[in-house]
């Protein structure tokens, strides 16, 4: 089934600082929510293991993540994809870098995503909700460890 | 000499099942019980994808797994000639797994052989599989335009798999047109699964002298061995299927699934017994599903109600492979008997199936070959037709029925019914059920705008495939048999070719040699399902044991019963033309009281046979001269909540007509088991894929299997119309309750909202399909 979600947080830091963290795979990925492990395999690329519950549906995700920077545009989209446990899924997340003035950036971030197996025929009842919590709690910890 | 009066327990007596004390202690022998020394563990690693390419496999990080002994795929397979499976009738090949591509969700990929249970799981969760990912196809009106061609790997460069058609298309052409009414109605029967509680599973090995030892839930453990010897090379001698107690079969039982091929391979390949046991997920949403037939009735008739012509064009969605377990001749199974219990002078129905990226299969879930889905549009249209005449939906269907002096009745569609009394049955239900009472009850609760709604079902099913002029699998005709060993003592034991899944086999085959030889059936053991001791046989589905394999008990019974003849004229001292069989002994013609029971026989075969050949046993292999024609006449009764849709099944009555009855408190419980799928399919399964290909229901939670809290209280009765060419009369009665009921809720349902308009509603009909179609119909009003 098909997720699209968006949404935006603004970060009390200016556009450098925010660009510093989110195009550094270590930073990012610890930001995914219930994280385990992250490894970085190259500037744009790393891969993480993180924890899933949707529903009765529940274990351990590998996914493989690539960044793709694109600075003049202000602009960074994350291709992700992986699973484990029968399921998998495939985002495509983006985020655009405005200003927002005081030395603030707003983060306009939207993502979609494809989910297969087992995790999908959860599907309409839970999923997509919980799909939503945990692209806005990414997004939620970028801001908050910006912020720290 | 001592008289032996009719045994207590023979035919016709409620004697209590000799399996259900092992059943009921827990003491039952399943597959998943087996141990072996050195067994190891199989766990296959499924599709995500319902239709892709496969870049690739890499099984290094599986193979890393501790436990993990190999890992085998589709390509590895191939190689060794093992890549495809040939499916049961014949027509098409079903990838053992993966070969290039995936067809569907939860497909086989690769076989991973481990240590422990968990180390299989692990190991095939490291299996990294890289796919690249095609357009799905996802309903077979998609598959039709053959935009996506799903099967490259076919000579036919289409989607399509065949068109089956029966009757006479013109003539019901030309009777619809010069019908005064006609109806019409797309009539969906919902993709289901037969869910029986045990999943399948195997043990295979090979032992000491090379011979694959092979343990498995199979429905047809004779068909297995003679498949496996085909696909393998194996000999057929070193071939040995036992297939042990089994927890409910339903059709899903008899295909031959890649898991089973792979656990011979795996166990071949690193010389260990290898068990495989699917989850309840991969029992889902990988083996043979039912149904999925969305079908076009046509009905005319004239206008005070008596049909004309019928007409069925049906698009069936046979998923990724056509695995559908039909005999040979008949791809759409029995749908030809889709004229139902009614006298169309003339008839034409025609199938169409297409391959989607869905789970393959197509079984015969508790039915004989795709009669549920006959039934169930043939009593569907009857009620829409009563409907739209205004004739009240007995009325019109005492008008049409087959007549009992009609017997036996040659159908439109090419079925010679053999018996039934169809106003009998269908009167026995209404006076049971007191349909007058309930009309006015009706009346009244329409009167202050209460839904309540009287559903008819009112069915003939065609089982107990086949004779061997029409009927074959792979090839081999659908016969059955018996061997019967009576000991020296007046024990014994019986074996046949049929297979118990929990019909009660062992106590109701007891009962049959015991009525045919005056023996006591406690001490007449039934053995099944080994295929080293019983006579070849086709198995245990279509409701083909007691009209096959039942047949041939009884048929070897009387062989024996020739041969005890001679040894009673030797202990009685007459010549074996004096000597009679009657109440349950044999005595000398004209002086009933000198006698001597089967018991007195069976020990003078083995201590004082005189010149006669010595022992006592008989083998009969029964190719059937007709299939057997149950019918029924069953009735719901719905209470529907208009504010939340709820539908409350406050009585249901299945009187069934089955023949001859062997043990009324087994059909009985049969009875009860079978209007309890059918309920279940009429108000809340379905296997429903989105448009992504998607399972969505690959579990309990999602997939609603009833409890007897959930279900209605069952009432049943019978009427008895023999079959005139089965040596018992009997007909069978397993499938009767889920091909017969169906309808009769959807009736019952369709009833209760008719005030409203509602015409019709596919099922199941969920408390939300009911809330939406009343909202819709009040809405129209304003």
């Amino acid at each position: 089934m098909n997720i699209q979600h968006s949404g935006e947080e603004k970060i009390p830091v200016g556009f450098d600082g925010v660009w510093a963290f989110v195009t550094d795979p270590e930073s990012v990925g610890r930001c995914f929510p219930e994280v385990l492990d992250v490894t970085v395999q190259d500037p744009t690329h790393f891969e993480t293991t993180v924890k899933v519950g949707v529903g009765p549906v529940r274990g351990k995700f590998k996914l493989k993540v690539e960044l793709l920077p694109d600075r003049p545009k202000r602009r960074l989209d994350m291709k992700i994809s992986g699973g484990g446990f029968g399921s998998t899924v495939d985002l495509l997340a983006g985020a655009d870098l405005v200003d927002a003035g005081d030395g603030a950036t707003l983060l306009k971030w939207s993502g979609q995503a494809e989910a297969r197996g087992p995790i999908a025929a959860v599907g309409g009842r839970v999923l997509d909700a919980q799909a939503e919590k945990m692209i806005a709690q990414a997004f939620g910890n970028v801001r908050q460890q910006l912020s720290a | 000499m001592s008289i032996q009066a009719k045994p207590l327990y023979s035919v016709g007596v409620p004697m209590k099942r000799k399996e259900d004390p092992r059943f009921l202690q827990g003491k039952g022998n399943y597959v998943d019980d087996l141990t072996f020394p050195g067994m190891l563990y199989l766990s296959l690693v499924r599709s995500t994808y319902p239709h892709a390419e496969i870049k690739n496999i890499d099984i290094s990080e599986a193979m890393k797994v501790p436990g993990v002994k190999a890992v085998i795929t589709g390509k590895d397979l191939e190689a060794a000639g093992l890549g495809w499976l040939p499916t049961f009738h014949g027509l098409d090949k079903q990838m053992v797994l993966a070969i290039g591509k995936v067809l569907f969700q939860y497909q086989e990929v690769a076989a991973v052989f481990a240590e422990t249970r968990a180390a299989a799981v692990d190991g095939a969760e490291a299996v990294q599989v890289d796919y690249a990912p095609l357009p799905v196809v996802a309903d077979p009106f998609t598959s039709k335009t053959d935009k996506v061609l799903l099967r490259p790997d076919r000579e036919q460069k289409t989607n399509h798999i065949f068109h089956w058609e029966v009757g006479d298309k013109d003539g019901t052409a030309r009777a619809l047109a010069s019908s005064a009414k006609r109806v019409k109605q797309r009539i969906w029967f919902q993709r289901c699964h037969p869910a029986p509680l045990e999943t399948c599973g195997c043990v295979a090995y090979f032992d000491t002298m090379g011979r694959l030892q092979f343990h498995v839930t199979s429905q047809a453990p004779h068909v297995y061995r003679t498949a496996l010897a085909l696909v393998t090379g194996i000999a057929e001698d070193k071939i040995h299927v036992i297939s042990p107690d089994l927890g409910g079969g339903f059709g899903n039982k008899v295909p031959v699934y890649p898991g089973y091929v792979c656990a011979i391979v795996g166990a071949l390949k690193i010389g260990r017994p290898v068990k495989w046991i699917e989850t309840r997920t991969e029992n889902l949403t990988s083996t043979g599903f039912a149904r999925d037939y969305h079908m076009d009735v046509e009905i005319g008739a004239t206008a005070d109600g008596k049909v004309t012509a019928l007409h069925i064009a049906t698009t069936a969605d046979h998923g990724a492979f056509d695995a559908a377990a039909d005999p040979t001749k008949y791809p759409a199974g029995m749908f030809g008997i889709c004229t139902g219990s009614y006298d169309f002078p003339v008839a034409h129905s025609e199938v169409d199936a297409f391959f989607t990226n869905k789970a393959p299969g197509g079984i015969a879930y508790r039915c004989s070959f795709r009669v549920t889905e006959a039934s169930y549009a043939i009593e569907r249209g009857m009620d829409i037709l009563a409907d739209e005449l205004g004739i009240d939906a007995v009325e019109l269907r005492k008008k049409n029925f087959i007549r009992k002096d009609q017997f036996p009745y040659p159908s439109a569609l090419g079925f010679t019914y053999d018996s039934g009394d169809y106003h009998k049955t269908l009167d026995t239900a209404l006076e049971k059920i007191g349909y007058t009472a309930l009309l006015k009850e009706q009346a009244e609760k329409r009167g202050r705008g209460e839904l309540m709604g009287i559903g008819f079902s009112t069915f003939t099913e065609v089982v107990g495939a086949g004779p061997s002029k029409h009927f074959d699998i792979l090839g081999i005709k659908m016969f059955d048999s018996a061997e019967i060993r009576i000991h020296p003592t007046g024990a014994g034991i019986v074996r046949t070719g049929a297979k118990s899944q929990g019909q009660g086999h062992e106590t109701t085959w007891a009962q049959v040699v015991a009525e045919e030889l005056g023996l006591d059936p406690q001490t007449i053991m039934v053995e099944e399902g080994d295929t080293d001791t019983a006579p070849y046989g086709l198995g245990t589905y279509a409701s083909r044991s007691t009209p096959v394999a039942g047949a041939a008990i009884v048929m070897a019974a009387r062989r024996i019963r020739e041969k005890a003849r001679k040894i009673a004229a030797h202990l009685l001292e007459v010549g074996e033309a004096d000597v009679e069989w009657a109440d349950y002994k044999f005595q000398v013609k004209g002086v009933p009281a000198k006698a001597v029971t089967m018991k007195q026989v069976a020990f003078a075969a083995y201590t004082n046979m005189a010149q006669n050949e010595p022992g006592l046993e008989a083998t009969y292999y029964y190719d059937p001269p007709n299939m057997t024609y149950p019918n029924g006449a069953y009735v719901a009764v719905v209470d529907i909540d208009r504010e939340t849709g709820e539908t409350k099944v406050r009585r249901f009555l299945a009187v069934d007509d089955c023949g001859t009855i062997i043990n009324p408190m087994v059909v009985e419980g049969q009875i009860h088991g079978g209007l309890t799928e059918g309920f279940a399919m009429a108000f809340s399964q379905e296997i429903q894929y989105d448009a992504e290909g998607n399972n969505l229901n690959t579990n309990f939670t999602d997939y609603l299997v009833p409890t007897s809290a959930e279900s209605p209280h069952w009432e049943t009765a019978n009427t008895v119309t023999p079959s005139p060419h089965h040596p018992m009369g009997a007909k069978g009665v397993g499938e009767s309750p889920n091909v017969g009921s169906p309808a009769a809720f959807v009736n019952a349902v369709i009833d209760a909202l008719s005030p409203l308009g509602v015409r019709h509603i596919d099922m199941p009909v969920t408390r939300d399909k009911v809330w939406r179609a009343i909202r819709d119909a009040d809405a129209n009003k304003v």
